[in-house]
């Protein structure tokens, strides 16, 4: 209730204002403002007593929670109320205690109303509890308390009766009744009505917790009212918010930052009579303010220029609540000049106060990175070829890129000539999006104007402010880019939905970002930030993270960069975007005889809605009509849009900061990839202290900072065989018009027979394969083409198990042979004295060919066939085509150029190259766990003992199951015999692959089976045993190698599933410090109401059940993945410190042919670091603290079991962890 | 429809008596020889060889022992007494003279195919459990031809994944060919009796599976209209047997079986009087939230005579069946915007003409509607098949997989 203090803080400057007297300050009873200079004088007093009363409530919190909770607000009203008087003031601890024993009198006088009856019986189990607790504190003083107090209680129940308010008349004439026959306990009970508010405030919590559909409703709630602040619309946020707040039932949705966006919005108009109103509902209900309401209020007392004694009261009643000044400014997120009006607001009363300083910058204290923080051996950080006016530029294209969230590009099929037919198509098509584009708006004005109208008349559409944020030519924008790219088998109704929403919702905060003027800081900042990258600019011994929150810190005032959390709801985005749906079916129509006008004129639908069944449910789809396919068809419209953040940045990204903030400038990024709906990861990221991130987002950044550019000789090549029919066995998928079509026998198509209708029906599947597989080829190259001339950047994010990826989806260098061709470090380093042999090296483990061979065997294969090499590089197409038979023919293609130009230079070693290099890990999973087991064996097969040949581990389990199939071939087991020399690596080799990452028998026989097909001579009638049996050897031969590492898996197998079973999902956290939590829940469906159809919308919240079985199978896979996101974060770290490009596709590492040997060196360096850490063992000590903490009360028995396992950590073997060092073939 | 027929008519009754008294005189008389019956035969109608029908509890017993691999779960008639009782069912109502032959789908311990044989029933048995092969082959040796056992799965005939057909799958040609049976034209008499109890894994995508079969002509339908009496789940006989309107219960699979069959309930038995292969020996009977599901239908479904004699026609019917699913994924939605979006804005002509109200959820539509309304739009020029035809391919693939 110290509510009132503030609201009477309030009430000075608005009276000042002149204007109407609002009613909330009715309740400041005259006296309020006649005994404000008493007031003052009583400030020390007070302060003193309210000490005191602060360390009461402490002692009494010891003792029972819930109850002092509900209390303290009481203690802080009552000093504020019993100002003048300070014997008075002494006394105040005891009404604390007093309820206790009037209640019981109370009760039975009188029963004023049903409500307060109601609250009486609520509150009586809790008086009990109190009453046994407070009585012998109480009973020395309740007597005189009793007589002090009455005087006072009668002020307060005369200062009730003007409240308007229902709830506050309820209490007035109960307080009035009760005063009326029973003075002396008229004071007790009003503030048990206040308190027991403040129990029902609290208790949803506690009561509803597993309703997540409670949550999704606040979360709706919120963003709602966050859309009414973007659209400066406060009225109706407030309409919004009473509609919640008039009723009970909907009243505990609302938290406090309901009402605090509310009040935002008022104070961006500088209307402190609203906020004074809203911060007395929120009294009503029992809410306490936060430091953002005080945000609120101070925001806009600095907008409105208010009186001193404002300003004081309210920093006051801040300080009272617990808060510091500081506190506003160290954790409050502002946007615009919110930050510079709460400022003007403190000095008014403080003229001299100073922005807190901000924290001082923390070290990642990690053992396996002192070396890299240690400020000792700080260098300075790698400058980019490019000055900074150069790099401002850049940023200003991607700039302008971004605020157009869509960029259209030329796609390379448009250099083929242009068909007259195309030339009506096109023409056709463009004058039907005109008019479905003013036909969409129509409907979009006519859908908008029926729910402002529904509005105005009963409750509430919830879609309509979101339908407002934007221009409506956006969202039709939006729209028909969807029609434009819908594929002509059509698209899950879902699927579509989710797009359509969240483009709305990324446009949003696009605006958002540009309207809370974050933007302008960014590029303030930003443009302080190149000077770490630019070549013409001082060193400076920072990374770019700690660089970027230096300039932050430096820059102090305007908004806050990160926004805050405003993501919509899961449901509502679906809702939103099945609502422009739904006007997308309606509203498009196209004249049926557009392809044959022999047919009678008249309007179709474009698309259609229809069902799929699959077994036993049904799917909805969205197609396009065939008449429209047939046009886009015919058109072939060589124009491609996409999202900006699907293009390669052309400017350094952003660094991360925080989980919140990085890579793209103003496209929302997340540091971790997840599935729509979990929300725990991001939850753990907050949660854990920032510091322990750094080591993650650097390397991250540092990975983003690797500059790229285009191969384009390579490019032209492939874009050549691209247009021309294109070349399965090279891996560049031909046009559709490619695929044999059967011959269509005559008459209608019902009566085909049924082979006839089998075979179109597979001609269509694979039309349907060829055509998205020629679409994502054609997204790739025209990417490529678009940038082919620039320098690029990949920002980086990871998935949870801090496995790293670039951003843009399509165009990247984890892609396939063919992207990763025409990819070149932007960076050229001289190839120095052993570069030319490592491209040479390169260049054989390219082909596949001689993979059993050491370094230097290869080495002398290559320049054996240095003529093939060099024909290859000369005639690609033309020539004798060596390179088109490896393994990997483009990036082999690739290699031979650049060995052909580095040979050819005058002096090879001076040779600039930009070709990245790539060292892999063999079989990089086994590898982890041969070193976490110390597998002797086992470490030997994956090369982590120096040998003078490389181990390859899948060929020696072919040979082991080899060696079973000849035994059981001998003892005449059928299939074994037909297995003859059909058993090789390639077969076994991605079982083995897999096995590590939890491949099951079922997902190992699919993969055989596979293989097995891929022979042409495997009889077909076979696949099925032989798979079958293959896959069981390969177990076993597994089994027979790797003891340790099946231990290991073991016990992660089963620790994962006795955790599971007790009800809580698996966590960890990496050496490196990143929280990880396993994202697998039972989850649950919602279905969605929608006028064109039903959704079932998969719904997760944090108190979901996990799935045991998911969570207990991904376990071991997950925790080698984050190990060796691990290993490879590291590497990249210290590479940083060497100054090498570095670059990774997961165990892959790429760098330049000149620092092949460093990266080397350093790969292994910390690879022997991160496992000389005791990785089991504190595995083990962090999940016993988490899952068996002894402070839990009870010892069940899976309990019991639980710890036994977590101990039991596996024995390991007697490998040396050193002898990595000196292993050639551990990654090459 | 007939549904709710249950008791066997008075014929059936007294036939049923002189078997039973047959049967016992037989038992005491203990031996005639099988060969001196076959002079009393009527055509298609095999004097009683008097068998013992194994007790309820040795029938269990018999189960229990033999089944070893347990899944998937399989319900048996144990006790004598439902065996009468359904052996009644499967006689009543028919014509006199010649019978057709009745295939006995997983007869298990053989406690109804003894009952059968005993009414003079000739019965083909088709088992898929050899476990249960060697009892019945002894049965089959000691009868003079009365009795055929072929090792197969009836839920499992004419599989679609391509390959050769391993046992217990079989196509239904090797099926009809060994048990003697040449196909029929449509409208001729059933040629086939088959009775079964049709699994509770799967039942409805089984249910699917025979509708497809049907609409189609092909597999067991090849040879005429076969006559299937099969137990179902009380839920699923409320589905193929409720009237338009019925919340939940009315389905496509309802309009397309109305469509295709003549539906009669011939009995129905508790759940707990059957044996099942569980080691529990529970009843595992599948909970279902908005129809009743206390018993196992015996359901008799007859294809119509008249199936194919309108428009529809067996290489057209896909589209029928693609039509009702279409319009029954949302039984609340109207009929007109279904037609709308299946670009026939002259729908409320069509509607008109077929005296549809036009303001019709498609849940009111009667089974014979959706009949007529297809044939409608056979016949107008306007539909736009070219499209329509694409998705109902998709469709049959995915429902046959």
């Amino acid at each position: 209730m110290s509510l009132l203090r503030l609201r009477a803080a309030l009430s000075g400057p608005a009276r000042l204002g002149g204007g109407g007297v609002p009613w909330s300050v009715l309740r400041n009873y005259s006296s309020a403002s006649t005994k404000e200079k008493a007031r003052r004088n009583a400030v020390c007093e007070r302060a003193e007593l309210l000490e005191v009363l602060k360390a009461r409530v402490k002692q009494l919190q010891a003792s029972s929670i819930p109850e002092v909770t509900v209390n303290k607000s009481e203690l802080t009203l009552l000093g504020n109320d019993k100002l003048q008087d300070p014997l008075q003031e002494e006394g105040a601890p005891s009404p604390l205690e007093e309820p206790a024993a009037p209640w019981g009198r109370g009760q039975s006088l009188s029963r004023p109303s049903s409500w307060a009856e109601k609250l009486k019986k609520e509150m009586h189990v809790r008086q009990l509890k109190v009453e046994r607790k407070l009585s012998l504190a109480a009973s020395q003083t309740a007597l005189e308390e009793e007589v002090k107090a009455k005087p006072k209680s009668k002020e307060k129940v005369k200062a009730k009766k003007s409240l308007k308010s229902p709830k506050a008349k309820v209490i007035t004439a109960w307080s009035q009744a009760q005063g009326g026959s029973h003075s002396t306990c008229t004071h007790g009970k009003l503030r048990v009505t206040v308190g027991k508010e403040g129990v029902k405030a609290q208790r949803p919590p506690r009561a509803q917790k597993d309703s997540s559909h409670q949550k999704v409703l606040q979360q709706s709630i919120q963003s709602t009212l966050e859309c009414f602040l973007f659209l400066q619309q406060p009225e109706e946020a407030e309409r919004f918010l009473l509609s919640y707040h008039s009723s009970p039932a909907k009243r505990r949705l609302l938290s406090v930052s309901a009402y605090n966006t509310v009040m935002h919005s008022w104070a961006r108009k500088g209307c402190l009579q609203r906020i004074s109103r809203l911060l007395c509902m929120m009294e009503s209900v029992g809410l306490q303010r936060s430091l953002d309401s005080y945000a609120a209020v101070l925001e806009c007392l600095g907008r409105s220029q208010s009186s001193t004694q404002a300003v004081w009261r309210c920093l006051q009643q801040l300080k009272n609540d617990g808060f510091h000044v500081d506190d506003l400014f160290q954790k409050c997120l502002f946007e615009e000049d919110e930050k510079e009006m709460v400022l003007r607001a403190i000095r008014i009363v403080q003229p001299n106060y100073q922005l807190p300083p901000p924290p001082s910058p923390q070290t990642c204290k990690s053992s396996l990175l002192q070396d890299f923080y240690s400020k000792e051996r700080m260098v300075s950080y790698p400058k980019l070829d490019f000055s900074v006016q150069e790099l401002q530029e850049c940023f200003q294209q991607q700039l302008e890129m971004e605020l157009d969230n869509t960029v259209t590009i030329e796609s390379v099929e448009s250099t083929k000539p242009l068909t007259p037919q195309a030339m009506r198509a096109r023409s056709v098509l463009s004058t039907l999006r005109s008019r479905w584009h003013g036909a969409l708006l129509q409907a979009l004005h006519k859908s908008k104007r029926s729910m402002a109208k529904l509005r105005n008349t009963s409750g509430y559409s919830t879609l309509y402010p979101y339908l407002c944020l934007l221009p409506d030519e956006e969202y039709v924008g939006i729209m028909m880019q969807i029609v434009n790219s819908l594929s002509p088998q059509g698209e899950s109704l879902a699927v579509l939905a989710r797009e359509l929403g969240s483009k709305v919702y990324n446009r949003y905060i696009t605006q958002r970002k540009l309207r809370s003027r974050q933007l302008e800081k960014v590029r303030a900042v930003y443009e302080g930030y190149i000077h770490l990258l630019a070549k013409d600019s001082q060193p400076e011994e920072y990374l770019p993270r700690e660089y970027w929150e230096k300039l932050v810190a430096e820059a102090g005032f305007g908004p806050a960069l990160n926004l805050k959390d405003c993501s919509w709801p899961y449901m509502l985005l679906m809702r939103l975007g099945m609502h422009m749906l739904e006007l997308l079916v309606e509203a498009l129509r196209v004249p049926r005889n557009i392809l044959n006008p022999r047919l009678e004129p008249r309007l179709i639908p474009v698309l259609y809605h229809i069902y799929s069944f699959h077994s036993s449910w049904q799917v909805g789809l969205i197609k396009p009509h065939p008449i429209f396919s047939q046009l886009v068809s015919d058109a072939g419209e060589t124009l491609l849009t996409f999202n900006s953040s699907a293009i390669p940045m052309l400017c350094p990204p952003v660094p991360w900061t925080s989980p919140h903030f990085g890579a793209y400038i103003l496209s929302d990024t997340k540091l971790m990839r997840f599935v729509e709906g979990v929300v725990q990861h991001q939850q753990l990221l907050e949660q854990c202290p920032q510091v322990q991130l750094h080591p993650v987002l650097d390397a991250l950044n540092q990975l983003g900072n690797c500059a790229w550019k285009i191969n384009r000789p390579v490019l032209d090549i492939i874009i050549s065989i691209f247009n021309d029919k294109g070349n399965e066995k090279l891996d560049i998928p031909p046009p559709v018009s490619e695929v044999p079509r059967p011959s269509a026998p005559p008459g209608s198509s019902s009566s085909w027979s049924k082979a006839h209708k089998q075979e179109l029906l597979l001609y269509k599947k694979k039309a349907a394969e060829v055509h998205s597989m020629r679409m994502d080829a054609l997204y790739k190259l025209s990417i490529a083409n678009h940038v082919r001339d620039k320098v690029f950047w990949f920002p980086h994010n990871m998935d949870f198990r801090g496995r790293t990826y670039p951003c843009p989806p399509y165009f990247n260098h984890l892609g396939n042979d063919v992207t990763r061709a025409i990819l070149l470090f932007a960076e050229g380093r001289p190839l120095g004295p052993k570069g030319l042999d490592w491209l040479k090296i390169h260049l054989v483990n390219l082909t596949g060919l001689k993979k059993k061979n050491s370094l230097q065997e290869r080495l002398e294969y290559a320049n054996e066939i240095m003529e093939e090499i060099l024909d290859s590089a000369d005639r690609p197409l033309t020539g004798r085509r060596w390179w088109m038979k490896t393994d990997e023919p483009w990036q082999a293609l690739a290699c031979c150029m650049e060995i052909a130009k580095a040979s050819r230079s005058p002096d090879p070693a001076a040779y600039i190259s930009h070709f990245p290099v790539h060292q892999d890990g063999s079989c990089n999973g086994l590898q982890h766990y041969a070193a976490l087991g110390r597998d002797l064996i086992g470490a030997m097969s994956v090369n982590l003992m120096p040998c003078s040949v490389p181990q390859d581990v899948y060929s020696a389990v072919a040979q082991q199951v080899e060696e079973f199939r000849k035994k059981d071939a001998e003892q005449g087991v059928k299939i074994a015999q037909v297995l003859q020399g059909f058993v090789s690596r390639k077969v076994v080799k991605q079982t083995v692959m897999t096995v590590v990452y939890g491949v099951t028998r079922y997902g190992g026989r699919l993969q055989m089976e596979k293989r097995l097909k891929e022979i042409d001579e495997f009889p077909e009638e076979y696949l099925w045993e032989a798979s079958h049996y293959l896959v069981k050897q390969v177990f076993n031969g597994i089994k027979e190698m790797f003891s340790a590492t099946r231990d290991i898996q073991h016990w992660l197998t089963e620790s994962a599933k006795l955790i599971a079973q007790s009800g809580q999902t698996v966590e960890w956290v990496t050496p490196l410090g990143l929280p990880i939590v396993q994202p697998y829940y039972r989850s649950r469906s919602t279905v969605l109401n929608c006028n064109m159809q039903h959704l079932s919308v998969k719904s997760f919240n944090s108190n979901q059940k996990p799935d045991t079985v998911k969570q207990k199978n991904a376990f071991p896979p997950n925790f080698i993945h984050s190990l060796d996101s691990t290993h490879m974060m590291l590497t990249a770290l210290y590479c940083l410190r060497q100054g090498l490009t570095f670059v990774s596709v997961h165990d892959c590492y790429w760098t330049h042919a000149l620092t092949v040997d460093i990266m080397n060196q350093i790969c292994r360096q910390q690879f022997v670091a991160l496992h000389s850490e005791k990785i089991l063992q504190d595995l083990s000590q962090f999940m016993l603290e988490k899952y068996c903490s002894p402070g839990r009360e009870t010892r069940a028995q899976w309990q019991k079991k639980l710890m036994e396992q977590l101990s039991n950590v596996p024995k390991t073997g007697d490998f040396n962890l050193k002898e990595v060092m000196d292993s050639t073939y551990f990654f090459s | 429809m007939l549904a709710g027929q249950a008791a066997p008519g008075a014929a059936g009754c007294r036939r049923l008596l002189a078997a039973a008294l047959a049967a016992g005189l037989r038992r005491l008389l203990c031996s005639l020889p099988p060969c001196s019956a076959s002079a009393r035969r009527v055509v298609g109608q095999w004097p009683s060889p008097g068998l013992r029908v194994p007790e309820a509890a040795e029938a269990e017993r018999l189960v229990q022992q033999l089944q070893r691999a347990r899944p998937p779960l399989r319900r048996f008639i144990a006790c004598p007494q439902l065996a009468r009782t359904v052996q009644r069912c499967l006689q009543g109502g028919a014509s006199p003279g010649p019978q057709p032959v009745l295939l006995e789908c997983a007869p298990g311990p053989g406690v109804l195919t003894r009952t059968l044989l005993n009414a003079g029933v000739r019965v083909v048995a088709l088992e898929s459990n050899s476990a249960f092969l060697p009892n019945l082959q002894s049965l089959e040796n000691s009868l003079d031809g009365q009795l055929k056992v072929i090792y197969g799965d009836f839920f499992r005939l004419d599989p679609l994944v391509t390959g050769t057909v391993k046992p217990p799958a079989l196509s239904s040609d090797k099926l009809f060919e060994s048990m003697g049976v040449a196909a029929v034209p449509w409208r001729a008499d059933v040629p086939v009796k088959v009775f079964g109890i049709l699994p509770q894994v799967r039942e409805r995508n089984k249910l699917w599976r025979l509708l497809f079969a049907l609409y189609e002509c092909s597999s067991i339908y090849r040879c005429g209209r076969v006559e299937l009496n099969i137990f179902i789940s009380e839920k699923e006989y409320k589905v193929l047997t409720s009237k338009p309107g019925e919340a939940k219960a009315y389905q496509a699979l309802t309009v397309l079986w109305q469509v295709g069959c003549e539906i009669q309930l011939l009995h129905k038995e508790p759940w707990s009087s059957f044996v099942t292969n569980m080691k529990s020996r529970g009843l595992a009977v599948q909970k279902t939230k908005w129809l009743p599901n206390d018993h196992l239908c015996l359901v008799r479904l007859t294809p119509h005579q008249n199936l194919f004699t309108g428009s529809l026609k067996p290489t057209n019917s896909a589209t029928f069946i693609f039509m009702v699913k279409q319009c029954l994924a949302k039984p609340r939605s109207k009929l007109t915007d279904r037609l709308s979006s299946w670009s026939l804005d002259n729908g409320g002509k069509l509607l008109r003409e077929l005296e549809i109200p036009q303001n019709a959820e498609t849940r009111d539509l009667y089974p014979e509607d959706y009949r007529r309304l297809f044939e409608a739009l056979q016949n107008s020029s306007e539909f736009a098949e070219t499209w329509f035809n694409d998705e109902v391919m998709e469709s049959i693939r995915n429902i046959n997989l």
